[in-house]
């Protein structure tokens, strides 16, 4: 459990943090100058709280005129913006920096190189590699140090957004390999929503939410906030079979003895039916219907209840359960002539290629 | 021809003379430059404009006064001088030492500056970044500062070498004219130049000046560029 308890003055801003971050992946969002990465820095040691407390894996690493460990002693792993690689090292070398010679090594550094996938660049200098092989080194350097927590600040700001998509499934490696607690700091909601549904929400230098983000979603200052982002659906599903004729796969969550069955395409190489995959669906992407169509071409038609309702600008955010919970955006216009209400019954529309897939 | 090639035993001693005490003014002041360069690079202190004047001081003064400031105090009747023989039994003023002293005083500003630019240009970033993941203050120093900063603690240390190799008027007026003791290049030639008919000595001492500091210039460029190659 990491636990911060601070006040950080400085003459035009202020941050005020009474929180306790859970031991999975906590997504951290804000705009701009909101404070998040003061937090990541002051969990780290690299800044001084002007009081309060900071517990990282129940350890008390500060606390104001008693305890000051150095960031060193601290025990976490810290994944800057822009990588931070030592130029004058390889690969290799950046990633047995951090390395204690003492076994107790939680992961070992062969293991780190086949779950970030750097055996071919480990000799190679940091200019001679892509961004999204910099960061990649910087995770695995940051995860040899064998920390109790880490920090991810804006992993993905430096990498192109083609290349991102492909740095989250290496973050969710890490985290079901290692069960190391995870904060991840962007000011990127889909990033974030692709891998934690965990959020702790900044703003001006205080909290305005944190928990989960259907919940969070509910609340009306949350739901103004987060305004014109783009919401993201992700759900957790497992392989139910492979087409590779029709290039279909069928995804199944048991629910409570009843099953979702959702279609998509088959993008994913090296899948098997079995394995667990991650979906992601934009809010906006989803329609909504009375009752289930028949003459259509739209592959997924989910059942559900309209479980609560969200009024943003322009839209309403129609929360849903269909088994798995839903978050669907539609126009105020809709909302209105199909007299969709809490409690109404609908069929959540979407097609196979509005579903994004990492895992 | 080859007179202007035979050296006397006087001149090899002046050669060999100059590049000891040379040697001697680059290894000790570049630990302290370091020292020196870091603090001023990293660290806002009381009175750091002052040392930093001091520290420059030598580079706009006239050597000769410089060598009579040492004399002053070095010197066997200076304050530090004295304390300095009745604690050691060592005489500073007219000696080896009082070469060294001489050249690592004028040149300690040239290598301080070239230390200090070069870490200014290190990204303390990285050094935060070495921190987090367990190395102390000494470890982060050595292992990432410095390597990074390499470029300009060479070309500090040799333009320390190079300005010692040169060193006249500090180094006549606190460690004289001492043949085989003080008597570095610079003076050796300018006692030639007194002399007539030793217009080949002059002359083969001048070049073998040209030809220690080329060599000097040439490695640390190769090394230089050698390592931004690397780097990319």
């Amino acid at each position: 459990m990491t636990e911060v308890n601070i006040k950080y003055i400085q003459t035009e801003f202020e941050l005020v943090i009474n929180e306790r971050f859970s031991s999975g992946i906590t997504g951290i969002f804000g705009p701009s100058g909101s404070g998040k990465t003061t937090l990541l820095k002051s969990i780290a040691g690299l800044i001084k709280p002007s009081e309060g407390n900071i517990l990282v894996n129940d350890e008390v690493v500060f606390d104001k005129d008693k305890t000051d460990l150095a960031p060193g002693k601290r025990k976490i792993g810290y994944v800057f913006q822009e990588g931070r690689l030592f130029p004058h090292m390889s690969v290799e070398k950046n990633l047995r920096y951090g390395m204690k010679n003492s076994s107790g090594q939680s992961i070992g550094f062969d293991e780190v190189v086949d779950l970030l996938d750097l055996r071919n660049i480990l000799d190679r200098k940091p200019n001679r590699i892509s961004g999204g092989e910099r960061q990649r080194t910087a995770l695995g350097r940051a995860l040899l140090s064998n920390p109790d927590l880490l920090l991810l600040d804006e992993p993905f700001s430096a990498v192109d957004v083609m290349l991102r998509d492909q740095i989250i499934p290496f973050i969710l490696n890490i985290r079901e390999t290692t069960s190391i607690p995870i904060m991840v700091v962007s000011h990127d909601l889909p990033d974030l929503l692709k891998l934690t549904s965990t959020l702790f929400l900044i703003k001006n230098g205080r909290s305005i939410g944190h928990g989960n983000y259907y919940e969070l979603l509910k609340n009306q200052e949350v739901s103004d906030f987060l305004g014109s982002n783009p919401l993201i659906n992700a759900i957790d599903m497992q392989i139910k079979d492979i087409s590779e004729e029709k290039e279909i796969m069928q995804l199944v969550k048991e629910v409570k003895g009843r099953e979702v069955i959702i279609k998509c395409k088959t993008a994913l190489k090296g899948k098997e039916t079995g394995n667990s995959i991650r979906i992601f669906l934009h809010a906006d992407h989803i329609a909504l219907s009375s009752g289930p169509l028949e003459q259509v071409s739209i592959q997924n038609q989910l059942k559900g209840v309209v479980t609560d309702l969200i009024h943003r600008e322009s839209s309403v955010l129609c929360m849903i359960d269909a088994g798995v919970k839903l978050a669907v955006e539609i126009t105020s216009d809709s909302q209105e002539r199909m007299k969709i209400k809490p409690g109404s019954n609908v069929c959540c529309l979407f097609k196979s290629v509005a579903i994004d897939i990492i895992g | 021809m080859s007179d202007l090639l035979s050296f006397s035993p006087a001149e090899i001693q002046a050669i060999l003379l100059s590049i000891k005490v040379a040697l001697c003014c680059a290894g000790i002041s570049l630990p302290l430059a370091l020292w020196v360069g870091y603090k001023m690079a990293r660290y806002d202190f009381y009175g750091k404009a002052i040392l930093e004047s001091l520290i420059h001081l030598p580079l706009v003064m006239p050597p000769v006064a410089t060598g009579y400031i040492l004399l002053i105090l070095l010197g066997t009747n200076g304050f530090l001088g004295n304390w300095f023989y009745e604690t050691f039994g060592i005489r500073l003023a007219f000696s080896f030492y009082a070469a060294v002293i001489a050249s690592i005083v004028v040149s300690f500003p040239l290598i301080v500056r070239a230390i200090r630019t070069s870490m200014e240009m290190v990204d303390t970033g990285l050094e935060d970044a070495s921190r987090i993941l367990g190395a102390g203050r000494w470890k982060t120093f050595y292992r990432i500062t410095i390597p990074l900063a390499m470029p300009g603690v060479i070309s500090g240390t040799i333009l320390a070498f190079a300005r010692s190799l040169g060193e006249f008027g500090a180094t006549i007026t606190f460690a004289g004219n001492i043949e085989s003791e003080t008597q570095t290049l610079p003076l050796a030639i300018y006692a030639n130049m007194q002399v007539p008919g030793q217009e080949n000595a002059t002359l083969r001492l001048v070049i073998i000046s040209v030809i220690i500091s080329f060599i000097a210039m040439v490695l640390s460029e190769w090394y230089i560029k050698k390592m931004k190659d690397d780097r990319g």
